[in-house]
């Protein structure tokens, strides 16, 4: 089932605006992640498809029934809550099968279910554990083996890994790819780390401000970012920003003059700043490098250059350097120009 | 201090730190429990010149021949019975419903609470013209939906229901007090999980506030309980001075007041004392046990 937002505001005490002007198509079947930093409006929206707020204007359909003034109770989606919010006081099997309960489905019935949403996620040994006898890892299968039961039409997820360690989150991330390719259940999952985003999803959704910023396909979120905030955000190294007022000599060479003047940032990805030109070079300045470093297979330089710090990919390590200023050069894959408004410009070279 | 090491010298100053309190607790509890304990099983015994004669199990064949006991202990067993459900019960809903006020939360709070930290002697007044046969205003109440006057206080059938009603009255404050409590601390995001699962209003109340409040309930009711057993004043002031028309008030602690003050017969006192001790200590194992299965932590 699809889910759709036409023009959504969402504000507290008619002051606070949070969301805004919010429109947007979640594909059937999809996992869909909304990536963004704290306060980007993440949760809220999440929130606004499960029913547990309300949208202060605007419509919301799931599929092409229009779902806005329904309850979370009447909208029976499935949601795995940050902190998992499992029934203390019910043991892992009732957990699961406290949906089922709720539809007064008959005890055989509900139980049997339950296993088998048990064995999905690999908890089949724990069910007679009340969840504070869980690991993370344990509650987090037990809290999405919950939502699965009623076998909603939408699985919604929030920040579901940000209380796993570091290893666990990545094999947690594969579990949830895995359960939603075996289920293929429509998956919107918030976080507010671009790795785990860009890793398990089919589609991101970039919110900030209250303002979807980008929704893509991951690496068109990276190779084609539409403004300065998703360029900024994405990517690690962080993308190296340049004033245009820095750049003015090499945006006059490179950019015909009618389009040069509407440049106010030029982002450069660290993969894309060259000692040698590349064919299609967009960018050239002259700068210090202060320090080649090399760990594993990842190679970093750090550049001087008008007081900035800059850093590259594109330099081998090798590359011999002193104090003297260097030529380097941007390549056109990787470099964008961006206007007043932080809004992506395209590229036009001389040629 | 927290970080040291246990050794002599730091249990020594611990101690140390107790003592003021112990000393407290020891003069005035420990020291008289043990002495009614003793007390009881003196059959001779000089209470002025703390002389003992002989000692045997003569008290408390007294209070098993004498019918009085017999009164007071199942008047007791009626007070408790009657007070502890209702108390609860009624304390539980209207928290449920302070805690869904926006608005003057806190003005409710402070009326609800008022009646616990009146005096009893005053809340007995006021309810001694409550109860009034002909001026009161509970049967001006009454009349209004045509039933006939109920003489409260001097009718031997309605006095311990009058004894029950101010008594549920006087204790729902602090046991909304501590239900208030118990609500907030249950976290609003099971009640979030709750209504995505599908469960009603009613259903939420159910499966989640019940059993996430049961250590809250299981504090009250054992609380409720002793208090409920060791009912005192609250006859002594609304009946002033008497255990109501034909004994129809005679608790167990107003048993033991009558024999050791009025009476004097102290022996037999110290041991009415034992069996209440027995009978709340009874009753609280019980619930302990039954906690244990019951009460989710």
């Amino acid at each position: 089932m699809n889910v759709t937002f036409e023009h959504v505001d969402l504000s507290y005490d008619d002051k606070k605006t949070i969301l805004k002007d919010l429109n947007f198509t979640i594909p059937d079947g999809k996992l869909v992640s909304l990536l963004g930093p704290s306060g980007g409006g993440k949760t809220t929206t999440l929130n606004l498809i499960s029913g547990l707020l309300h949208v202060t204007k605007g419509q919301i359909f799931f599929g092409s029934k229009e779902v806005t003034d329904q309850s979370a109770l009447e909208r029976k989606v499935g949601m795995v809550f940050q902190n998992y919010a499992l029934y203390p006081h019910l043991s892992v099997l009732d957990n699961i099968a406290f949906p089922l309960k709720m539809q007064k489905v008959n005890k055989a019935k509900r139980y049997q279910i339950a296993k088998k949403y048990a064995h999905l996620v690999h908890v089949e040994d724990q069910l007679t554990k009340k969840p504070a006898a869980l690991s993370g890892g344990q509650q987090q299968r037990v809290a999405i083996a919950r939502a699965l039961a009623k076998q909603p039409s939408l699985l919604l997820l929030d920040e579901p890994l940000s209380n796993l360690d570091a290893r666990l989150r990545i094999e947690m991330r594969q579990e949830i790819k895995r359960i939603q390719q075996e289920t293929g259940i429509t998956t919107i999952f918030v976080t507010h780390d671009q790795d785990e985003a860009l890793h398990i999803s089919d589609y991101v959704m970039v919110l900030n401000d209250g303002r979807i910023q980008q929704f893509t396909q991951p690496q068109d979120l990276y190779d084609d970012p539409k403004n300065l905030f998703v360029a900024k955000f994405i990517g690690n190294p962080v993308i190296n920003v340049l004033d245009a007022a820095d750049l003015q000599a090499s945006l006059q060479k490179y950019l015909p003059s009618n389009f040069y003047q509407q440049v106010k940032a030029v982002g450069v990805r660290a993969e894309a700043i060259l000692p040698q030109p590349p064919i299609d070079c967009v960018g050239q300045i002259q700068a210090q490098i202060d320090k080649i470093e090399h760990f594993g297979s990842s190679v970093t330089a750090n550049i001087s250059y008008h007081q900035q710090r800059l850093v590259s990919t594109g330099i081998p390590a090798n590359y011999q350097f002193g104090k003297q200023l260097v030529d380097l050069y941007f390549a056109k894959q990787g470099t964008y120009f961006f206007d007043n408004d932080g809004k992506r410009l395209e590229v036009k070279t001389h040629d | 201090m927290i970080n040291q090491k246990k050794n002599w010298k730091t249990t020594l100053q611990a101690y140390l730190y107790l003592l003021p309190m112990l000393l407290v607790l020891l003069v005035f509890c420990i020291y008289p429990i043990v002495q009614s304990f003793l007390m009881s099983i003196y059959t001779k015994y000089d209470f002025f010149t703390n002389k003992v004669g002989a000692i045997g199990w003569d008290n408390f064949r007294y209070l098993f021949a004498d019918p009085d006991f017999y009164i007071a202990l199942k008047n007791t067993l009626i007070f408790v019975f009657g007070v502890v459900p209702l108390t609860i019960v009624l304390s539980l809903i209207i928290a449920l419903m302070l805690n869904k006020l926006r608005w003057f939360s806190s003005l409710f709070r402070t009326i609800y609470f008022l009646p616990f930290v009146t005096s009893t002697v005053a809340i007995a007044m006021v309810w001694n013209w409550i109860y009034h046969s002909n001026y009161g205003f509970l049967n001006y109440l009454l009349g209004l939906v045509g039933i006939q006057p109920i003489n409260w206080l001097n009718d031997p059938h309605y006095a311990m229901w009058a004894l029950i009603i101010m008594s549920v009255w006087k204790g729902l404050g602090f046991n909304i007090i501590l239900f208030l409590v118990g609500l907030n601390n249950i976290d609003n995001r099971y009640y979030q999980a709750a209504a995505i699962d599908g469960a009603n209003s009613w259903q939420q109340f159910l499966h989640i506030t019940v059993p996430l409040l049961s250590p809250t309930t299981f504090l009250v009711t054992v609380n409720e309980i002793i208090v409920s057993f060791k009912v005192f004043d609250q006859v002594f002031a609304l009946f002033q001075n008497s255990p109501g028309p034909s004994k129809a008030c005679l608790t167990l602690v107003y048993y033991l007041y009558q024999k050791f003050y009025i009476e004097n017969k102290y022996t037999i006192a110290a041991a009415s004392g034992v069996i209440l001790f027995l009978l709340i200590l009874v009753v609280t194992l019980i619930q302990l046990s039954y906690s244990r299965r019951h009460v989710h932590y």
